[in-house]
């Protein structure tokens, strides 16, 4: 018995994008009438889309494996191609074992089926069989915590409840190889914790294969040994999840709206007296990855920081600070006050700072970003390199006109009641 | 330890047995259409029995009332109703199976099991209204003190033979339709066209003695006929060979080509 699990020979997947497949036969016809005309019928068709292209690799038995890329990377494909949803174009996949895929939770819930039925068929579509899901039935109701709600049609659920309970069944399947896709991306923080602890226990307690593509290098580094970096189709890079991850940050801090520092584009910049470090770049993301220059109110935002490290050291300090139009401090974010690990050796890295809900109202605002060794005086700060919009949106439910208030800064949820009725 | 080749030349099999291991989905499958389309209506099952008996009513006016057809003797409203249940059981598995896929996108799109469960799954769910339907039918023949000849051992051929041609149009339109959704305008069309091309309202024996093996190119038109022989001992002819050999035909060609394409359902759809 070989020890590949999965094992992938010069892949490739062609997309016809546009009028080819929209399925009206009026466009069919004025396409096929169109290329009869046209001059050179042999020309490249510009319809075609090349998802993936020559893609080998194999992956050993109890591997966590992370695929990363950005949106038309191929990530999707490759996993749809892998879970047997679609068919390559080109080439050959060998998969030892079984196969599990979640592209989604809960593929094939009804609204008017109970969460009692909903397991069911849940279960079987994703190809447990019934005296399966009956075995493990309580183990799944346990796991969702929803035991009262269980024989209640999931159109009177939650979105939460929902959630917890598609998990529930894709957590109980067993198989040899799982196959994850954004998954995490739906419900809340601690669900999203409690789906990555699950997989964790699948990939290093059990020793089953793992695949996972996920745009959060957090998650990608916590659970992954190696990693998978697609680009436009190709294999960019395959290996130790750190180098494709760094990698991955690289290329895309060089394409997207984020901002490199250099001299010439910052307003500010302080330099310390040692030399230890050096930022490059930073970059905002939204919650699902996006590079961003706007943001609504009260959205989660992603801050992610370059930096190069000339002088090893145990205990760097990375902090921002985000200010008003006027560089007036508003809020900082500062590494050690969360416990962030500072150790790090020469060369270049990216730490990831989630912001929760960005309390501000609409404005523009900017970024001040220093790094230092603890305890001692800044080391490297820029200032005026990157600005983003808060824009209004009615958060509180109450049409509260935040675009009126905008010198006041900073927003913050606040309860207000009447002390005293009024005696007349 | 199962292994799973996934390759782009790969030779084209039926894979029946892949079919056989999901059969549990397609009984599944075939549960959450029964509960879901009774759910949260008033008279819920009832339903099943509230068309056909409006078409009965009607049927019995127009072509047992005024132009009082020949049934051979069979009082007119089990002969229509006769005729109607199989007919009615036919198109609701022909309609439902053919629109199942592109109705089962969200599921395609996100898991693998074998595409062609959706629309089988189609005549499992629609037979309980033809089941209630039968019943009614049954209660008719008691009122009515009619008592099947041994023929009726045939009436599961029959139906059968509709499940056939039902799917087998069924899985034709189910897999051109994610292409050409045009004939999703058809089908509906296509369904009141053919109760008139079909031996519902009227015996087979009104058709003009040369457009008969045309007549019968229709499968239903044969089945239904088949089903009146069954039940009430009724005349039929050569007609049933061909509308059987048709229904089998559609069947078997519908399953091969649905087979064919299935790969790429996620792709167009």
């Amino acid at each position: 018995m070989s020890d590949i699990a999965i094992k992938v020979e010069n892949l490739s997947k062609l997309y016809h994008i546009g009028a080819k497949d929209s399925g009206l036969l009026s466009e069919r016809i004025s396409h096929s009438i169109k290329s009869l005309f046209s001059k050179n019928g042999k020309a490249q068709d510009p319809t075609e889309f090349w998802a993936l292209r020559d893609i080998n690799f194999e992956i050993k038995k109890g591997d966590a494996v992370g695929i990363i890329g950005r949106n038309g990377a191929g990530k999707s494909t490759l996993l749809k191609i892998l879970s047997r949803i679609t068919e390559p174009t080109t080439g050959r996949v060998t998969i030892n074992g079984r196969v599990a895929s979640l592209l989604e939770v809960g593929t094939g819930f009804h609204p008017e089926l109970t969460g009692r039925e909903n397991i069911f068929m849940n279960g079987a579509i994703l190809g447990m069989k019934q005296a399966e899901i009956k075995r493990k039935f309580d183990e799944i109701v346990d796991f969702s915590g929803i035991e009262k709600f269980i024989d209640t049609p999931v159109k009177h659920y939650s979105s939460g409840m929902y959630v917890r309970l598609a998990f529930a069944v894709a957590a109980h399947l067993e198989p040899e190889i799982l196959v994850v896709d954004e998954v995490l991306a739906v419900g809340d923080a601690e669900f999203q914790k409690k789906c990555l602890g699950k997989m964790e226990d699948v990939s290093s307690k059990e020793g089953r294969t793992v695949l996972f593509v996920s745009h959060s290098m957090t998650a990608i580094s916590s659970l992954c040994s190696s990693a998978i970096f697609l680009e436009k189709g190709r294999i960019e890079f395959i290996g130790e999840v750190s180098v494709a991850i760094n990698r991955y940050l690289k290329r895309q801090n060089l394409t997207s709206a984020s901002a490199q520092i250099n001299p010439n584009n910052v307003k500010q910049i302080h330099n310390g007296p040692r030399h230890i470090a050096e930022l490059i770049s930073i970059a905002l993301f939204d919650r699902d990855y996006m590079p961003i220059s706007e943001i609504e109110i009260g959205e989660e935002l992603s801050v992610r920081i370059g930096f190069r490290v000339k002088q090893r050291r145990d205990n760097f300090e990375i902090g921002f600070a985000i200010v008003d139009n006027l560089e007036r401090p508003l809020f900082g974010f500062v590494s050690t006050w969360e416990g962030f690990e500072t150790k790090f050796n020469e060369g270049e890295h990216y730490v990831e700072c989630e912001i929760p809900s960005i309390n501000l109202l609409p404005n523009t605002y900017g970024i001040i970003v220093w790094i230092k060794e603890q305890g001692q005086s800044v080391d490297h700060e820029v200032s005026g390199i990157l600005d983003f919009q808060v824009i209004g949106k009615d958060i509180t439910g109450f049409n509260p006109y935040f675009e009126r208030y905008k010198h006041l800064g900073v927003f913050q949820r606040s309860k207000w009641s009447l002390l005293e009725k009024e005696s007349v | 330890m199962n292994q799973i080749v996934i390759d782009a030349n790969k030779k084209f099999s039926l894979n029946l047995r892949e079919l056989i291991e999901y059969r549990e989905l397609l009984f599944m499958l075939a549960y959450r259409d029964i509960k879901v389309r009774y759910a949260q209506t008033a008279l819920g099952v009832l339903w099943a029995l509230i068309q056909p008996l409006t078409t009965l009513v009607i049927f019995t006016l127009i072509f047992g009332k005024v132009v009082k057809v020949d049934t051979n003797g069979v009082p007119y409203t089990l002969f229509a109703l006769s005729g109607m249940s199989l007919w009615g059981y036919f198109s609701a598995v022909m309609s439902q199976a053919g629109n199942s896929v592109i109705g089962a996108q969200g599921i395609v799109k996100k898991i693998y099991f074998p595409r062609l469960i959706i629309p089988l799954s189609k005549c499992i769910s629609a037979f309980v209204d033809f089941g209630i339907t039968l019943l009614f039918l049954l209660g008719l023949m008691l009122y009515h003190q009619y008592i099947p000849s041994v023929n009726a051992v045939w009436i599961p051929f029959f139906i059968l033979a509709t499940i056939f041609s039902g799917l087998g149009i069924g899985i034709w339109l189910s897999a051109l339709s994610i292409r050409y959704r045009d004939l999703q305008y058809v089908l509906p069309f296509a369904v009141q066209l053919g109760t008139y091309a079909s031996p519902v309202a009227y015996p087979s024996s009104l058709v003009p003695q040369e457009y008969l093996a045309f007549y019968y190119l229709n499968p239903m038109a044969g089945m239904i006929d088949g089903m009146r022989w069954a039940m009430f001992g009724s005349p039929i002819n050569n007609g049933v060979f061909i509308s059987f050999g048709v229904s089998v035909f559609l069947f078997v060609s519908g399953f091969i080509y649905f087979r064919k394409i299935e790969g790429e359902i996620a792709d167009i759809v």
